[in-house]
């Protein structure tokens, strides 16, 4: 049984639980984070190779449930690999023919984003020949791609060629054919007169997945075959996908840079923790030192260090980050550096106004004239009575310092090497995500940054009114 | 930013030095090169930036300029007539800057009044918890990404609003104004939403105190009506803590202008000084910190003043 005083004290407690929960929840993610993605991945956010078989601006896969109903389901992405390939070859008189075959199962009512294929041949003396082609649900078969393979185009086959000075041959080529590559759409331009409206402009997958009849998807199996024409032995395909870009993709969608949002709100997730923590604990340990002195010294000294505490606080403080951000560099610990020192004024002034309350309070002056020392009283009194608001003030001043990271990060102020929400939210601005409706980019980074703060606010308050100051010691 | 001073210095001199006609007579390249360089050197002698940046020289001639509004010329920028003085420039945009700002602050000081007091006599349970959640709410969420999400909302899924707010039509066409009251709506109701909830909260707690004196409520056991004692006393006399809040409110949005104006495109000092800095034009970045700070210190001093006015207690001086 509750008595009254206890649900009141539960329900001035409400806010502060639902702040733990969200807290714990964040704490989760971090170490989820910490521990189980390399830091060797988390590096690779900036890194265009990394991501280069994602999808382009893909939304969220759980969007389909909603759009279920009217039949209008996004395609989902698909990477296909080498094992999942259809193997067969026969041998003419003089060269051997290889082929793999790729099933594609398409049952979206839009077009895919992309489509792209890479591979990697090892080769021998003589270079053999490539072809790619699909063959559609309607019984049509286009040609998308040939090419004899060139031994020397591009930088491997040089360092290949550096190795097989001597007789020892397999170069290696690596390849990647694009669906928006000039070869692709030059060569379905010779399809034109198979269907009835002109394929000028259109990109070459809104012609292979489109009906011959109107410019709409012709659902169905594709057979995407991969085809090597060899003339002698050492030709082996080493490696090949295929990877059909969807416009829905993983739990949060996929940015312009294709990288995977949720990814990037994971690796975020320590940085923000990391920031808010480490200026909070500083400033408000120096507020409260600062502020214990200037009020209980009082006079001359403690007039002067609350006219420098006015100065801090009457400073633009944004506009005096981004100056200081343009010109010391971009590095987390010169950020984490400036928040503290325009941080602790705040803390200070309130922390000073306290310790002119306790210096008053009779057990204090009693100790004072027992002959106890400054630094006694000050360490038995005043430090265990202001600790209670200490702690409510490190918890409010963590979402300071987060949103104000957040903000110089989309100013492109943020260190560069730890990814962070802000630093996402101004890549979806410079790609001018909220006017193409990108809301997936949008949504998640700032929902976090706002979730964080208010966690810590929420703490914050419901510490703060715990906290009181007693008269009796 | 000093390299950036000097260069610029160095630009302007060979430029104005190499139009002199005199100098136009001299065949030999060299030579001419030579005197120009001579030239140059004198004048950064003279202006001291030879000089570390703690010389009091330096110092002293760069004070005397910012205090002479002596600002100089931006590098990239140009006012709507071609100027690119950076005064004029500032002079140009304030204006926008204030319009936008000023009237979205005191939009939300008026509707926190109206609210505030009307709950603060209300007490009702349900609206104090749904104010308070509001109110932690706006102070956790980013303003710069709500501006964001608003311009998904009404740009793109509802297309009412348009995302940039610049006017596409010059200053001088008469429908200018009104037109960029219309490109102003996004960014005001934007910004009267974030600061709304704060807003009615901080009026009830006000309201709510000053209705709790002795004063107030000898009044009602006078038998003025409720309503007349909430307008006439209680809110006169919640009028210094109420102009300490539309004042803290206005320095506070001064400094979030910059990342408002940039996402909305409002051509005010904010969007001006962001794209400043990602053009590195030192002298227009120095210039609208001059700007951003006097305003800054202006609006305190308005505010020390007009608190003095509306409550004689806090003039006299003493503690």
């Amino acid at each position: 049984m509750l008595t009254s005083k206890m649900k009141l004290r539960l329900k001035n407690y409400k806010g502060g639980v639902l702040g733990f929960v969200l807290l714990l929840f964040l704490i989760g993610i971090t170490i989820y984070t910490v521990f189980y993605i390399p830091a060797k991945e988390r590096s690779e956010w900036n890194n265009p190779f990394y991501w280069i078989d994602y999808p382009k601006n893909a939304a969220p896969a759980w969007v389909n449930y909603f759009l279920m109903p009217f039949n209008q389901q996004l395609p989902e992405h698909k990477v296909y690999s080498k094992e999942e390939a259809v193997i067969s070859s026969y041998a003419e008189t003089d060269f051997k023919v290889n082929n793999l075959t790729f099933l594609y199962e398409y049952v979206y009512g839009q077009f895919p984003s992309a489509f792209s294929i890479p591979f990697s041949l090892e080769i021998g003396e003589i270079s053999p020949a490539v072809e790619i082609s699909v063959k559609r649900p309607d019984g049509l078969t286009f040609d998308l791609y040939y090419n004899s393979l060139d031994p020397i185009p591009s930088v491997q086959n040089e360092v290949g060629a550096q190795l097989s000075d001597g007789d020892t041959h397999p170069y290696e080529i690596s390849q990647r054919l694009f669906s928006s590559s000039k070869e692709v759409i030059d060569t379905l331009m010779k399809y034109t007169n198979l269907f009835n409206f002109s394929l000028s402009d259109l990109p070459s997958e809104k012609i292979i997945f489109s009906e011959t009849n109107s410019n709409i998807p012709l659902k169905g199996t594709y057979q995407f075959v991969f085809t090597t024409y060899s003339f002698d032995n050492d030709t082996i395909l080493k490696d090949i996908n295929l990877i059909i870009e969807g416009k829905v993709f993983g739990l949060l969608g996929t940015d312009e840079f294709r990288r995977d949002i949720s990814f990037g709100i994971m690796i975020g997730t320590p940085v923000a923790l990391l920031i808010g923590v480490a200026v909070a604990s500083s400033s408000t340990t120096i507020g409260l030192f600062y502020g214990l002195i200037a009020g209980y010294k009082g006079g001359k000294t403690g007039t002067f260090m609350v006219i420098m505490i006015d100065i801090f606080l009457s400073i633009p403080t944004m506009v005096l980050f981004i100056i200081l951000s343009l010109n010391f560099g971009r590095s987390l610990l010169f950020l984490i550096g400036l928040f503290v020192l325009f941080g602790w004024p705040g803390v200070a002034l309130i922390n000073r106004t306290f310790s002119v309350q306790i210096k008053n309070y009779p057990y204090v002056e009693a100790s004072k004239l027992m002959g106890e020392s400054d630094f006694k009283v000050v360490l038995r009194h005043i430090i265990p009575q202001l600790i209670p608001f200490t702690l409510a003030n490190f918890a409010l001043s963590v979402p300071a310092a987060i949103l104000a990271e957040s903000a110089l990060s989309f100013l492109g102020f943020g260190d560069p090497s730890f990814p962070t929400w802000g630093q996402m939210l101004q890549d979806a601005h410079f790609s001018s995500a909220e006017i193409l409706g990108y809301w997936w980019w949008i949504l998640p980074p700032g929902l976090m940054i706002s979730m964080t703060s208010m966690a810590f606010i929420l703490i914050g308050r419901s510490l703060e009114h715990r906290a009181k100051l007693s008269k009796k010691q | 930013m000093v390299d950036n001073i000097r260069m610029q210095v160095t630009n302007s001199l060979s430029n104005s030095i190499s139009e002199n006609q005199r100098l136009g007579q001299l065949q030999d390249p060299q030579e001419r090169q030579s005197i120009i360089n001579k030239q140059i050197s004198i004048q950064i002698k003279s202006l001291g930036l030879d000089e570390p940046w703690y010389s009091p020289k330096k110092i002293i001639n760069s004070l005397l300029q910012i205090i002479t509004l002596n600002l100089g010329n931006s590098r990239f920028f140009t006012t709507h007539d071609g100027s690119s003085s950076v005064n004029e420039l500032i002079i140009e945009k304030v204006p926008n800057t204030i319009l936008l700002f000023t009237s979205s602050s005191i939009t939300v000081v008026a509707i926190g009044i109206v609210i505030g007091s009307y709950l603060a006599k209300m007490e009702g349970k349900f609206s104090d918890q749904l104010i308070a959640g509001l109110a932690s709410a706006s102070q956790s969420v980013p303003p710069w990404w709500f501006s964001m999400i608003m311009i998904v909302l009404f740009s793109f899924l509802l297309q009412i609003f348009p995302a940039r707010s610049t006017p596409l039509i010059s200053p001088d066409t008469p429908g200018y104004f009104i037109d960029l009251l219309y490109h102003m709506t996004l960014p005001f109701i934007t910004m009267v939403i974030i600061g709304f909830a704060s807003s009615v909260y901080y009026v009830k707690y006000i309201v709510l105190r000053i209705i709790d004196e002795d004063y107030i409520k000898t009044l009602g056991i006078i038998g003025l009506p409720s309503r007349k004692i909430l307008l006439k006393h209680a809110l006169k006399n919640a009028g210094p803590q109420l102009t300490t809040m539309l004042g803290l409110g206005l320095t506070a949005t001064l400094g979030g202008s910059i990342l408002i104006e940039e996402i909305f495109d409002w051509p005010g000092m904010g969007n001006l000084f962001y794209n400043a800095v990602i053009q590195n034009d030192s002298p227009l970045i120095i210039g609208l910190v001059y700007f951003f700070t006097l305003l800054y210190l202006l609006t305190r001093l308005l505010l020390d003043l007009t608190l003095s006015l509306l409550d004689p207690r806090i003039s006299t001086g003493d503690e």
